[in-house]
């Protein structure tokens, strides 16, 4: 048999798969085209066929004599055919359940980046708000961090009462708009520091500058004799715990990609840098995870009229859960059964 | 050895190899820049409607959770668009989809909810360093930053597969889709091609690599002037000339097209070709010397 017969009687077939990858190109199932035997299971199993058949014809190209154009028809259509019938995978719950409970915090708590980011991020914290607090030995601190104009905004910001029986819902207005801004600001840092992980430097410099900000504002802000006070540490101090180390675990997550480039243990540099962004999804989940958490208090709880006693109460708890996730969940164990390494074990 | 042209070949659990062409920056700028537009709309389209909301629904207090609500929803356009474009239509978004382009594992196989989830993050970085335009002129407010792309671009350069950042930590590639599905095979419309075919003989096999030759002759002939197409056939058929016995003044590039038409297109089962007009000439070296034994063979 010549090769434009053999081609001419393959051809139908080729074409047939054609039209079911552009049905499932639209659609995402088999239903196009109309034809019966094209619906639901039937639809599928023709398709794995005429799939088989085309990926057989490429084989044989070489020894059928094929001439280069048609070859390259069917690498063509057998990556069409290939890209549909192995399409991206939907959502797992499992897996997503095993990630955030098993893979997650026992890969945060062996993870030397978290240590660095961690300690790096509160630290920071907590040196630029003992600066920014006492005016006294540090005069002009927050000032110069901050900005005199930022400060005067902010302290506007937090001017209206939380709560109060008669300007009720116009403070409580502002306060959910409030948060729905700084939902987004907040979880947009954690991503940036998230994404400049793989320069390392700049990620460094995100955290860094962020802390030292924050720090600084809170350090103002709880100052004596400074007006919103008060309303300020009613709206942050819900959703701090939650927001603040999600903002460090992404920053974490990210440094771990980074450490990719040079801490290879003997894989190629490419290889050890895919390898080190496996490592750090489940990190990164988890901070997804609390940011998504520290989202709803912000949304809910921070500016609802509730005692500052429930708040706090919440917070102390969410800081527990946090430990406890990082501490209990975390702890090395010793199953040799299931991989720690977070190379996909579902 | 590494391949100068941008295919990259992938082996199916199928084990079949079939290869990819991979998109260059080219392809994925405009993809990107429609990305980006087709962004701005959907915002636009947003803010319009929890506008219309908040103009026809007026409650108490609703106002400030539809502008709580166009936050997350602006905050969630901007972080999670390409992630959720490409998990869920199968590694496209629309300007990949109007580019012709897809992302893929490096295996070939489809993209997940993580590998997207990473790609689309680490794009920050990829689009690294950024110009400020407030220091180029003090009006424009410093919100405005133009991404110079400068890490993505070198990174694409320098891998074999033209992965960006993100691409590489992600393990993904971009591969061009392609959409075009005519199957070429070379119509040969000259009759003197079968007339000059049935003199072949018939013992003669073509082997492998002189199909492909022949095939990859075929199809690009129609680039050639003729001049330069004899120049090219010549070369290939001199020693078949000798072989099957022909005149040396045969039209190479009709050898090669009769060649051509017997592996491809002829088959046994037809009845003889009608020479028609034809029917008196003959390729063959001794009629030549039959016919008109006196004219010298023309020298080569």
């Amino acid at each position: 048999m010549n090769v434009a017969n053999l081609l001419e009687k393959r051809r139908v077939q080729w074409q047939e798969l054609e039209k079911l990858c552009d049905a499932m190109e639209v659609s995402g199932r088999t239903a196009g085209g109309g034809a019966s035997h094209h619906r639901g299971g039937a639809g599928v199993s023709r398709f794995a066929t005429l799939y088989r058949a085309a990926c057989a014809d490429l084989a044989l190209a070489d020894s059928y004599q094929l001439p280069p154009g048609t070859v390259s028809y069917l690498h063509r259509l057998v990556a069409r055919a290939h890209s549909q019938l192995y399409r991206s995978g939907r959502l797992n719950p499992s897996t997503w359940v095993d990630i955030l409970f098993y893979q997650a915090p026992q890969q945060i708590f062996a993870d030397p980046c978290v240590r660095v980011a961690t300690l790096m991020f509160f630290g920071l914290f907590t040196l630029s708000l003992l600066l920014a607090f006492n005016d006294d030995w540090f005069p002009g601190f927050a000032d110069r961090v901050v900005g005199q104009k930022q400060l005067e905004k902010m302290e506007e910001m937090y001017d209206q009462p939380l709560f109060s029986m008669d300007s009720r819902t116009s403070s409580l207005d502002h306060y959910v708009s409030m948060s729905g801004f700084y939902i987004m600001h907040n979880t947009g840092i954690g991503l940036r520091c998230f994404a400049w992980g793989i320069l390392i430097i700049p990620c460094l410099f995100t955290l860094g500058y962020n802390a030292v900000a924050l720090g600084a504002m809170f350090g103002y802000m709880a100052r004596e004799g400074v007006e919103g006070s008060d309303n300020f540490f009613h709206f942050v101090t819900a959703h701090g715990p939650f927001e603040l180390t999600a903002i460090a675990l992404a920053a974490a997550a990210g440094l771990r990609i980074g450490t990719g480039w040079f801490a290879t243990e003997g894989l190629t540099r490419i290889d050890s840098l895919r390898q080190a962004a496996v490592k750090a999804v489940p990190i990164m989940a988890a901070s997804v995870a609390l940011f998504i958490l520290a989202a709803f208090t912000e949304g809910f709880i921070s500016p609802s009229p509730l005692p500052y006693l429930l708040k706090a109460g919440w917070a102390i708890a969410s800081s527990g859960l946090i430990s406890f996730y990082f501490v209990v969940l975390g702890f090395p164990r010793q199953t040799p059964t299931r991989a720690v390494d977070g190379t996909g074990t579902a | 050895m590494a391949a100068l042209d941008t295919t990259i070949a992938v082996v199916t659990p199928e084990n079949i190899a079939f290869d990819y062409q991979l998109a260059g920056p080219f392809r994925r700028l405009p993809a990107y820049l429609i990305d980006v537009l087709a962004r701005w709309m959907m915002l636009a389209l947003i803010v319009l409607v929890m506008w219309l909301l908040g103009g026809l629904i007026s409650f108490a207090g609703l106002s400030s959770y539809l502008l709580a609500a166009t936050f997350l929803l602006y905050f969630v356009l901007t972080n999670f668009y390409g992630t959720l474009m490409e998990s869920h239509f199968n590694g496209k978004t629309i300007g990949k989809w109007a580019c012709g382009i897809r992302v893929v594992g490096i295996d070939g196989g489809p993209i997940d909810v993580g590998r997207a989830l990473l790609r689309n993050l680490i794009r920050v970085a990829d689009l690294a360093p950024y110009a400020v335009l407030n220091q180029v002129n003090d009006d424009v407010p410093p919100i405005f930053f133009l991404p110079m792309g400068i890490f993505g671009l070198i990174t694409m350069i320098c891998t074999r597969r033209m992965q960006r950042l993100g691409d590489l930590a992600a393990g993904t590639m971009v591969i061009v889709d392609e959409r075009n599905w005519d199957l070429p095979l070379t119509r040969i419309e000259d009759p003197r091609v079968a007339a000059l075919s049935s003199y072949l003989p018939q013992d003669y096999r073509i082997s492998r690599s002189m199909a492909r030759t022949l095939a990859v002759y075929a199809e690009r002939r129609h680039y050639l002037t003729p001049m330069r197409r004899r120049e090219i056939a010549r070369k290939l058929t001199t020693h078949l000339i000798d072989r099957f016995e022909f005149r040396r003044d045969i039209d190479p590039d009709l050898l090669m097209q009769s060649l051509y038409y017997k592996n491809f297109l002829w088959e046994p089962s037809r009845e003889p070709i009608d020479l028609g007009a034809l029917a008196g000439f003959s390729p063959l070296a001794k009629d030549v010397a039959e016919a008109n034994p006196r004219v010298p063979e023309p020298s080569s």
